[in-house]
């Protein structure tokens, strides 16, 4: 990463998205903005701009997705081998097209709500994709460390060290993480036995960010609904937008934080009960709890558990020190 | 209770209170570990491991991370408190020396027929490299552990080269110490070992097998403490010449080896420690 490309066009990127934000909406953003080397990010998804690109065969964002992730995934192994002994192949090479669900083709897909409000119908569109949490069960809890939480807040899989276990879809609330079987490292190890092929989820486009080029959805999208920047701009923006709205936030709290915040005019109680979760299609279920914040206290026990060892050694080395030479004093007076 | 000879009992004295707490306290966490270890890997449904009675929770990573969590916190305390403890109190007996090796290779040999076994001490030299192997693997899997719960709780975008180093030195570490684990019950499993068993879990093993295979060993108490036979307050007795010197290789080597198990070798640290503090003892 070169820090003052990255820097200058960060800058330039951000700059131009929330002039546009900015005529669209009426509402100025801080023009302190900017992205440094390393800064943490987040991003914004606006509901109540967000159309689901009406007219267009596919929604501006999944297409720019789908675009620049079109080689991501390499050959798939023909045949795949059979995992033992729970034979679960998931294989997606044959559906690449698919768009209205995440899939490891497919990282970002626009979700279509219909809700009744004040005895209204109102329809809602949401893109989904991965939250890139604050602190990301997901990337912790990989074994490998194929998966890392990056300084400017993209959760990326590294798909060359993935074994594809799932495990990572397994402690996401959202399931966001989505398996290829028949590619990956995983081919060249024990296929029949461990591993069972790569996880591929939505990385923020963290190369291009690096190159200084804003993520695909969000500068493809027609109605600037989808923002990047500091996050405490993005954070700010996001209150001050659902200030204005007497609208809702979504992802601020939910698993502790994400870098991701939709703001919506109708509460997301009301969005999810209209949502029916399906495989690849997340829910918004609201205050989901950062599940491993749970383990903290006995982690930070764990943390102190050499100076506790030093000290049970200490006084207890002292103790029966000092008893080894109380008993050569009394048997020196003896 | 320090070393001592039992003789009404039949019985000598081969480990302290003290090592017991600290063989059992890593041999269980160390246990716990290994297998919540194993299902932080995406074993469990895969292999119907959550299908076993009472293993349903296996594949659920958060109640692992619990237990893994709780392991770890006796296991490094444990860990490192038997470093300083014994390091404080200079008891220094199961650090290799020069011969090692080749003594090594002669008394694994014996055990599988191939030539005589020769008088024992209570360690045998293949029981300090083992602990000293065995030490190095706690050490890494300690320190690796340690950055990844830093990473988990305080600083999940930690740089990434450090995070992999301690990852991959945790699952390399992991299969070593599963190997030293495997390799523990294997020498549990050879016959001649078989009356050391009891010493881990009562802290005493017969006498007469220690005089048969121990020989060396019973034959220094016995020097230490020339009118009590059957000791029962080793403290006490006059200071007996020469026995072990923890400063002569010969002789904490003459307190070491043994049964080439890993829990005993847990206790060869302090064992060989032991004699030294026995000595002192005796000493006075």
């Amino acid at each position: 990463m070169k820090s003052p490309d990255k820097s200058q066009i960060s800058r330039r990127s951000f700059l131009q998205i929330t002039a546009g934000a900015a005529a669209l909406t009426g509402l100025a953003l801080p023009q302190t903005a900017k992205a440094a080397a390393g800064e943490r990010l987040s991003t914004l998804i606006d509901l109540s701009l967000c159309d689901g690109c009406v007219g267009r065969e596919i929604p501006a964002c999944v297409s720019a997705c789908k675009s620049i992730n079109k080689n991501k995934i390499p050959a798939v192994a023909d045949p795949i081998p059979e995992p033992w002994p729970r034979k679960a192949i998931e294989d997606w090479s044959q559906k690449r097209s698919v768009t209205d669900r995440l899939t490891p083709y497919n990282f970002i897909y626009v979700q279509k709500v219909t809700i009744n409000d004040d005895s209204t119908q109102k329809t809602f569109f949401i893109p989904r994709r991965c939250m890139h949490c604050d602190n990301p069960p997901c990337a912790t809890i990989c074994p490998f460390s194929a998966n890392h939480k990056n300084k400017n807040a993209a959760v990326v899989i590294n798909q060359n060290q993935c074994f594809g276990g799932a495990k990572c879809r397994d402690v996401c609330p959202w399931e966001i993480p989505q398996r290829q079987s028949g590619v990956g490292i995983y081919l060249h190890v024990l296929p029949g036995f461990m591993g069972n092929g790569v996880m591929y989820k939505c990385d923020l486009c963290n190369e291009r960010l690096e190159q200084g080029q804003l993520p695909g959805c969000i500068e493809a999208c027609p109605r600037q609904a989808l923002l990047i920047g500091p996050k405490e701009v993005i954070e700010k923006e996001a209150d001050s937008r659902a200030a204005k709205m007497k609208g809702y936030i979504y992802g601020k709290e939910e698993n502790g934080g994400t870098a991701t915040l939709y703001v919506s005019p109708v509460s997301f109680e009301k969005l999810n009960a209209a949502m029916v979760e399906k495989p690849g299609e997340p829910d918004m279920q609201t205050n989901i709890k950062r599940r491993m914040k749970k383990t903290d206290p006995l982690g930070k026990a764990v943390l102190a558990s050499p100076v506790l060892g030093l000290a049970a050694a200490g006084v207890l080395g002292w103790f029966s020190k000092r008893q080894e030479s109380l008993k050569e004093e009394k048997k020196d007076s003896v | 209770m320090s070393e001592k000879i039992l003789a009404e009992k039949n019985l000598i004295v081969r480990h302290r209170t003290i090592e017991l707490v600290e063989h059992w306290a890593i041999a269980i966490s160390g246990l716990l570990l290994l297998v919540t270890g194993i299902f932080e890997l995406p074993v469990a449904k895969r292999y119907y491991i959550i299908e076993v009675p009472g293993l349903g929770w296996s594949a659920d990573f958060i109640t692992s991370l619990y237990i893994h969590y709780a392991a770890a916190l006796v296991f490094t305390v444990a860990g490192i408190f038997h470093l300083v403890y014994h390091g404080l109190r200079g008891e220094y007996g199961l650090i290799p020396r020069k011969g090692d090796l080749g003594a090594s290779v002669v008394v694994i040999k014996s055990l599988f027929g191939f030539g005589k076994e020769p008088p024992m001490h209570k360690y045998l030299p293949e029981q300090r490299l083992a602990y000293v192997g065995m030490a190095v693997i706690m050490i890494m899997l300690i320190v690796s552990g340690l950055v990844k719960t830093y990473k988990n709780i305080y600083a999940p975008d930690m740089s990434l080269p450090v995070v992999l180093t301690a990852t991959w030195a945790h699952n390399i570490f992991f299969i070593l110490f599963f190997l030293a684990f495997l390799a523990h019950m294997g020498a549990i499993a050879l016959r001649p070992n078989w009356p050391m068993v009891r010493g881990i879990f009562t802290g005493r093993v017969r006498l007469d097998y220690a005089r048969h295979r121990h020989s060396l060993w019973v034959e220094e108490i016995e020097k230490a403490e020339p009118h009590l036979p059957d000791v029962t307050e080793p403290e006490d007795t006059p200071a007996p010449s020469a026995v072990n010197d923890e400063n002569n290789p010969d002789s904490t080597l003459a307190q070491t080896p043994d049964t080439g198990s890993h829990g005993e070798q847990m206790d060869h640290g302090t064992r060989g420690q032991n004699n030294s503090e026995d000595e002192k003892e005796r000493h006075t």
